[in-house]
């Protein structure tokens, strides 16, 4: 097995911003990313939707670049950008000719700094959110499903349950002073880090983020969000209306471990050998054997995120969409069956072994990409971003596979016996509001 | 290129260093004997490779015998060999550490895999068992029919989908390329022997390319390749019909009626040119300025100004024997007339004033710029790399295209526009509830109305 060994700096300005840098000169191209620990569960309580229609809010301009500049200066540098919200962090970033490395520092120092934008930005910027959700969600087929089915019906919190793109009420209730808090709020450098990959030498970037980020003013850290769980006691199902889609769908979502621990480490192959692509046991039992599903998916934090862009609760996720032919208890049935294989036989190590090379590899190819090709290293980036603002570690990019490749058959088994009962899970069930088309 | 003065910028913008120039790897670009045409390039980013195996036919070539023929053959061609079955392939896969998809577009069939190089040697000889003794198994074929129904009803529920169709059949007619996915009738008189005739005629090596990109040594790996694929049986190589297009009258709507929507998907397009053209650059740039870029008229126009939209976007579309050019963008359902009237205003505005200075330099920064992003991952190299071959671009059209790029001009722009972005005669596709965007749609032609089965209504 490669040993990885990304050569990765750090360091941490006295403002607070945490600075990492990754240098790989074969090519002389640059991403860049800001990360500030806040996303769409831990934004504030009673304003849904408000750290995604923010994101947005960060390109209409900034202390000294007004609407347009920053996409007019990195397009015109020959590069792309954007941003986007998650969970528990929020990004943005660009990849760009690497002569264009400087540019961009003083962008986004210059919007970490101040945020200059009026109402009208905010009422043009709200129009926009509500198309993309419009488009993502209220007028596409399983539209949301589960993403947004899920939370609400597992979560009893309300950071971790809420409408995270949004309900069209609070985001028409948001003012331009909400605007403004929420950036005094979240937006400190404290609360960021700035990363560099790829054609840039790590003492001269240090240089020149000290340059364009040290004189902006530090800020109290916010108060963390409440995102503590009850823990679950019993089965929890819901029904949602599909709208447009032909099939029905069933997701179901069990608790997960906490990130970090051997658990999950387990659960993660566990994970694998129930979602892992069409030679995982879910794809192919109901969708190539028994021929019930149509789609099979899954994955832990799936399919908004994976297994390291979170810092709080979330769940193992399956979605199904299954004929009509069978019902959704009959297709449950089918899949607790898969469940109950798992906990009573649990897994060879010549089904184990290939699981953990199949990681391994998926691994790699996240670290180079995992956004089309546009955006080079991005995934490095989001991973060297999570393990910097949640366990201010971002060597643990190196290091992480190890805990993977450790697990035993045994521990897959434990962690199958533990998390895959019916009182830990949740069911949304995703009801065709028409029947299929002819 | 330097720039121009940018008097509304502030002053304090750092100005970008020098460039360091891009530094191609270099490639080995090799014919085996039996006609199989070899791309392979070293790229050291990750302990991986990731490889291309392309049939130069696609679902165009066996349009009369079904539509989606290709992509139907490709998809069953992945579940079963002489020497394996549909489970094995997939264990083995993962086994590997490999990924492998299969599938057909209008013009090629491919064949996608990428895995850990120390697999190299197993995942060719996977590749090359699916490309040379697929068997077809029956019951894999029969599930993969109702699959690909399954799909194709959730497809008609979706905007995105039911707009292109649309488009494509107006601006294309009975020519293939007019037709995106067959019917479910289409779908249900597929027969396994079809898929197996179309295999063994069009699955040879004399009609394929390989590309491979990866952590490998090229030679190393060519006689790997050697190995997997020389005894390959080659076959003769066939073009796809090219029947003679539809005349298009003028500018002409057509609503697609999806009851219940939230929001009108709207797709506008005319017919344009392939990537041989002497034009394609000229139009790649005049489209980057129009809508191809968030920095573009109509993104800031449409969105950032009006906020009728999320991601409009612009875009030219080469095939093998045509292109065409579309716009698109999802609205909410009492702007369809207003974005319309932008969409045109902007076009019009290309056609009849030349590009300032400053922009078509911004411009071209940008296609050359993200020309370069392109190859630093694997992927985007084995991406460019599989175009210009696919094409038969002259050799040095990557090293090249930066270049030519920087020498357009003003005058190129307006002369693509011109030619391209033909508002008098654009096909205005609409897919949304009728009773919430008829009337707007009529303000720009009189409404041709389908459904979402396609039936005329």
């Amino acid at each position: 097995m490669t040993q990885l060994n990304i050569p990765i700096e750090s360091t941490t300005l006295p403002n607070g911003l945490r600075v990492v840098i990754s240098p790989d000169r074969a090519a002389p191209v640059a991403t860049l990313g800001v990360y500030y620990n806040i996303g769409f569960r831990i934004e504030p309580r009673g304003r849904s939707g408000f750290a995604h229609l923010f994101e947005h809010m960060m390109f209409q301009g900034s202390a000294n670049a007004g609407k347009m500049v920053h996409i007019k200066l990195i397009n015109s540098s020959g590069g792309v950008l954007n941003g986007s919200t998650h969970y528990d962090v929020t990004n943005y970033y660009e990849s760009v000719p690497s002569n264009a490395l400087e540019r961009v520092l003083w962008l986004e120092a210059d919007r970490m700094r101040a945020l200059k934008v009026d109402d009208e930005n905010l009422r043009n910027q709200r129009d926009v959110v509500k198309e993309e959700v419009r488009v993502n969600v209220l007028n596409q087929p399983y539209g949301g499903f589960p993403w947004l089915d899920l939370p609400p019906i597992a979560y009893r919190s309300w950071s971790n349950a809420h409408n995270f793109y949004g309900d069209f009420d609070d985001l028409d209730a948001a003012t331009l002073d909400d605007v403004q808090n929420f950036f005094k709020t979240y937006y400190a450098p404290s609360n960021a880090v700035l990363l560099i990959l790829g054609d840039a030498d790590a003492d001269e970037v240090i240089k020149l983020a000290e340059r364009h980020f040290a004189s902006i003013p530090s800020g109290p850290q916010p108060a963390p969000a409440d995102i503590d769980e009850p823990p679950q006691i019993e089965e929890r199902r819901a029904l949602v209306e599909e709208k447009f889609g032909t099939l029905p769908g069933v997701a179901i979502g069990y608790q997960s471990p906490r990130r970090l621990t051997p658990e999950w480490h387990a659960a993660a192959m566990l994970d694998q050998a129930l979602h892992g692509g069409r030679a995982g046991r879910v794809y192919r039992r109901l969708v190539l054997e028994q021929q019930i599903a149509v789609d099979a998916e899954g994955g832990i934090h799936y399919p908004v995120g994976d297994l390291f862009d979170y810092n709080g609760p979330t769940l193992m996720v399956t979605r199904l969409l299954h004929k009509p032919e069978y019902s959704v208890d009959q297709t449950i049935a089918a899949y607790d069956q898969i469940i109950a294989e798992m906990k009573e036989k649990g897994i060879t190590a010549e089904e184990l072994e290939p699981i953990k090379v199949k990681f391994r590899s998926n691994y790699f190819s996240m670290l180079e990409g995992g956004h089309g090709a546009s955006i080079p290293r991005y995934g490095l980036m989001h991973l060297l971003a999570c393990f910097s603002l949640f366990d201010n570690d971002p060597q643990l990019v190196n290091t992480i596979l190890d805990g993977f490749m450790e697990v035993t058959p045994q521990a897959v088994q434990s962690v199958a016996q533990k998390l895959l009962t019916r009182h830990n899970r949740s069911i949304a069930i995703r009801q065709p509001a028409k029947k299929g088309a002819a | 290129m330097a720039s121009a003065p940018r008097s509304e910028l502030p002053a304090a913008v750092p100005p970008l260093t020098p460039a360091r120039p891009v530094i191609w790897p270099p490639r080995v670009h090799k014919t085996l004997s039996n006609g199989l045409e070899v791309v392979l390039v070293e790229s050291h980013t990750i302990p991986k490779f990731t490889g291309e195996l392309f049939f130069r036919s696609g679902n165009a070539v066996a349009i009369a015998k079904a539509p989606g023929l290709a992509d139907m053959t490709a998809t069953v061609a992945r579940t079963g060999t002489l020497k394996r079955s549909s489970r094995e392939i997939e264990e083995d896969l993962r086994r590997m550490g490999s990924d492998l998809s299969s599938g057909a577009g209008a013009d090629t069939s491919v064949i996608s895999f990428a895995g850990l190089v120390e697999f190299s040697n197993g995942l060719l000889g996977l590749v090359s068992e699916l490309a040379q003794q697929a068997n077809f198994p029956e019951d894999e074929f029969e599930r993969e029919r109702r699959q690909l129904i399954e799909g194709l009803r959730i497809e008609r529920t979706t905007p995105g989908f039911l707009a292109s169709e649309r488009l494509r059949r107006v601006l294309f007619g009975a020519h293939p390329y007019g037709t995106i996915s067959p019917t479910e009738v289409q779908v249900t008189s597929y027969r396994v022997e079809q898929l197996k005739e179309f295999y063994q005629r069009y699955y040879r090596p004399g009609n394929a390319l390989l590309v491979m990109v990866g952590d490998f040594s090229p030679q190393a790996m060519l006689a790997q390749i050697e190995s997997a694929f020389g005894s390959w049986a080659s076959g003769p190589v066939e073009e796809a019909p090219d029947p003679a297009l539809p005349e298009l009258p003028g500018r002409r709507v057509y609503l697609v009626h999806l009851p219940g929507s939230v929001q009108t998907q709207i797709s506008v397009g005319n017919r344009a040119i392939t990537r041989k053209h002497p034009d394609w650059l000229r139009l790649t740039l005049a489209n980057s300025i129009y809508g191809g870029a968030f920095n573009s008229r109509l993104v800031m126009n449409i969105r950032e100004e009006k906020g009728y939209t999320y991601s409009p976007h612009s875009g030219a579309h080469p095939m093998r024997q045509h292109g065409y050019f579309s716009i698109g963008a999802a609205v909410r359902n009492d702007v369809v007339a207003a974005t319309l009237t932008e969409i045109f205003y902007e076009i019009d505005r290309m056609r009849s004033t030349p590009v300032g200075e400053e922009e078509l330099d911004d411009a071209r920064s940008y296609l050359t710029g993200v020309f370069s992003l392109g190859l630093a991952t694997q992927d985007g190299l084995a991406g460019q790399l599989a175009t210009s071959t696919l094409e038969k671009l002259p050799d040095d059209y990557l090293e090249t295209y930066r270049e030519r790029v920087l020498k357009l001009t003003s005058a190129d722009v307006l002369d693509a526009a011109q030619k391209y972005f033909d508002s008098a005669h654009a096909q205005i596709v609409i897919v949304g509830d009728r009773a919430e965007i008829e009337s707007q749609a009529a303000q720009f032609g009189k409404p041709e109305v389908y459904d979402a089965q396609g039936n005329r209504i």
